[in-house]
């Protein structure tokens, strides 16, 4: 039997994998990293950029709160001024639960993952609500652009304190890109404003040791994927049905894979059953096939919202392993 | 090309600052402002249109509403008083629970481009709310938005509570599908903010 970490690279080269890679399982990730404060269920926090999040008691996910009072870059032209970019922490003891967690990982059996989020294109409107963001792309794109460079000079600072502490052999990044059916933006336009940033940020983690780059988007960015190969992206996690999964898997298997396929609002619903999740993965990894394709939740962190439903989809995944190798 | 053209063409480039200069020369002209209202909110019908179509996104349509809205800002003082420029008043939300406000907000910019008089009652918007906004404006609809799996009892709810008001009611978001919608006994639903233009139109047509 080939260990997780094998067994990934034979699905992600097209080789001879003896099983489905079961959703998050090559990856163990170090979320002690002092990257920055996020919302809990029912809480309301301020960040350290000053950005205000809410998380409603009883709800799936915490929201940036946009009224006029809480947006932080309300005026583009002043982003200089507005935005109080915040310094990476550096004190030992804020990673020690980090180090401490990355030393305990057996790095032949699995990827040492480090976890960044939010992405330069969800911290834009973080900053300044979507729609501000959004229009700003064109009436001041220099500004934009400025402003783009600056949160990319702040991910590579923190991608250089957390190689230096954790030595990670994977990231896992997050940055959503569309809606259900659509990208936000044109592929054009992303191309201009994110395309040399991601290739910078990616470039400098692969440069220093990381071997596998996840990245994270659950919508549709079907049209995206050749700029995430050219990112160095090495696997999309989060790709819904929409993308029309296993189109993607024969246009550009070999050079990029894909992870998801199991619509997490399908299956991870108050109501779920085991019924619904053993249809979805069956549909996924009998579509989708064998090579270049994790089947997993689209769900961009190794849980589920409702409890049992990460395991058990597990399970399904393990019973189509048993069916298809 | 006539000025109404011009200014048409800048208002579905998203010409933000131009857009407003040419109502003015329009109007200099003699052109009567319910003709340019017209026309512009002609426009961004095809700019709806466009983006349900998948041939522009989100930003495109954004720029375009922002240009329609500098033209009607010359626009408002001369049609003040002129009930025949508005489709009426729709109140619309993010539902309880739910603080997503992106489609609800794009939804409400196309409304408004296409003539309703929109009350935004925001995110998170218990129902009962909902119904006291929509009789207080006296609305013709109400457009109510839901983008959790979570949060779709208190659409369905909110939906049935403004239904037993009298109100027209309207739904949409991620996790809505057609079969959802007459669930919640609403009278409409679109799956995107150019098709919530055609359908509101619909609605309060009828």
């Amino acid at each position: 039997m080939l260990s997780k970490k094998q067994n990934l690279l034979e699905t992600i080269s097209g080789g001879k994998p003896d099983r489905f890679v079961n959703q998050y399982e090559f990856m163990d990730i170090i979320m002690e990293c002092p990257m920055g404060t996020m919302a809990g269920p029912g809480q309301t926090i301020v960040n350290e950029w000053g950005i205000t999040f809410s998380w409603p008691e009883g709800q799936i996910g915490g929201f940036p709160v946009h009224d006029e009072e809480h947006i932080v870059l309300k005026d583009i032209t002043k982003w200089k001024e507005q935005v109080k970019i915040p310094p990476i922490v550096t004190d030992d003891a804020a990673w020690a639960a980090a180090v401490e967690h990355s030393n305990n990982i057996d790095r032949n059996e699995v990827y040492a993952t480090v976890f960044v989020a939010p992405g330069l294109f969800e911290m834009t409107h973080h900053l300044m609500s979507m729609e501000n963001a959004l229009m700003a792309y064109y009436e001041e794109p220099e500004l934009m652009h400025e402003l783009i460079a600056a949160l990319t000079e702040r991910e590579l600072a923190y991608a250089a304190e957390v190689i230096k502490r954790v030595k990670p052999t994977a990231l896992f990044h997050h940055d959503d890109w569309g809606g259900q059916t659509s990208t936000f933006i044109s592929p054009e336009m992303f191309e201009e404003f994110f395309v040399p940033a991601y290739k910078k940020i990616y470039g400098f983690y692969k440069d220093n040791g990381v071997e596998l780059v996840v990245h994270h988007g659950d919508s549709y960015a079907a049209t995206f994927v050749p700029y995430m190969i050219e990112m160095g992206i090495d696997i999309w996690q989060g790709v819904m049905t929409t993308n029309n999964t296993p189109e993607l898997i024969k246009k550009y298997g070999g050079q990029i894979s894909f992870m998801g396929d199991i619509d997490s609002g399908v299956v991870d619903f108050p109501n779920w059953t085991r019924e619904i999740i053993d249809r979805e993965v069956e549909r996924a990894c009998t579509n989708c096939g064998k090579h270049y394709f994790i089947p997993n939740l689209t769900q961009g962190l190794n849980f589920s919202s409702f409890p049992g439903v990460y395991e058990e989809t597990s399970e399904a995944i393990d019973e189509m392993s048993k069916k298809m190798f | 090309m006539s000025k109404i053209q011009e200014i048409q063409e800048m208002v579905s480039k998203g010409k933000t600052k131009v857009v407003a200069g040419l109502v003015q020369e329009a109007l200099d002209e003699g052109k009567q402002p319910k003709e340019i209202l017209d026309a512009m909110i002609e426009s961004m019908g095809v700019v709806g249109d466009k983006f349900s179509a998948g041939e522009i996104f989100v930003p495109e349509m954004l720029i375009a509403a922002k240009a329609m809205s500098k033209g009607v800002d010359v626009l408002k003082p001369l049609l003040a008083g002129d009930s025949s420029v508005s489709l009426g008043t729709c109140v619309i939300g993010t539902v309880a629970g739910d603080l997503h406000d992106i489609g609800k907000n794009l939804v409400s910019m196309m409304l408004e481009s296409s003539g309703f008089t929109i009350v935004d009652l925001g995110v998170d918007v218990p129902a009962d709310k909902f119904v006291e906004a929509a009789k207080e404006n006296n609305a013709v609809l109400a457009a109510c938005s839901g983008l959790l799996t979570t949060t779709m009892p208190a659409l369905k709810q909110t939906s049935l509570a403004l239904k037993d008001a009298g109100f027209k009611v309207m739904v949409g978001g991620a996790p809505v599908t057609p079969e959802y919608a007459a669930e919640c006994k609403a009278d409409g639903y679109a799956p995107d903010a150019g098709g919530a233009v055609t359908k509101a139109k619909e609605l309060v047509k009828a």
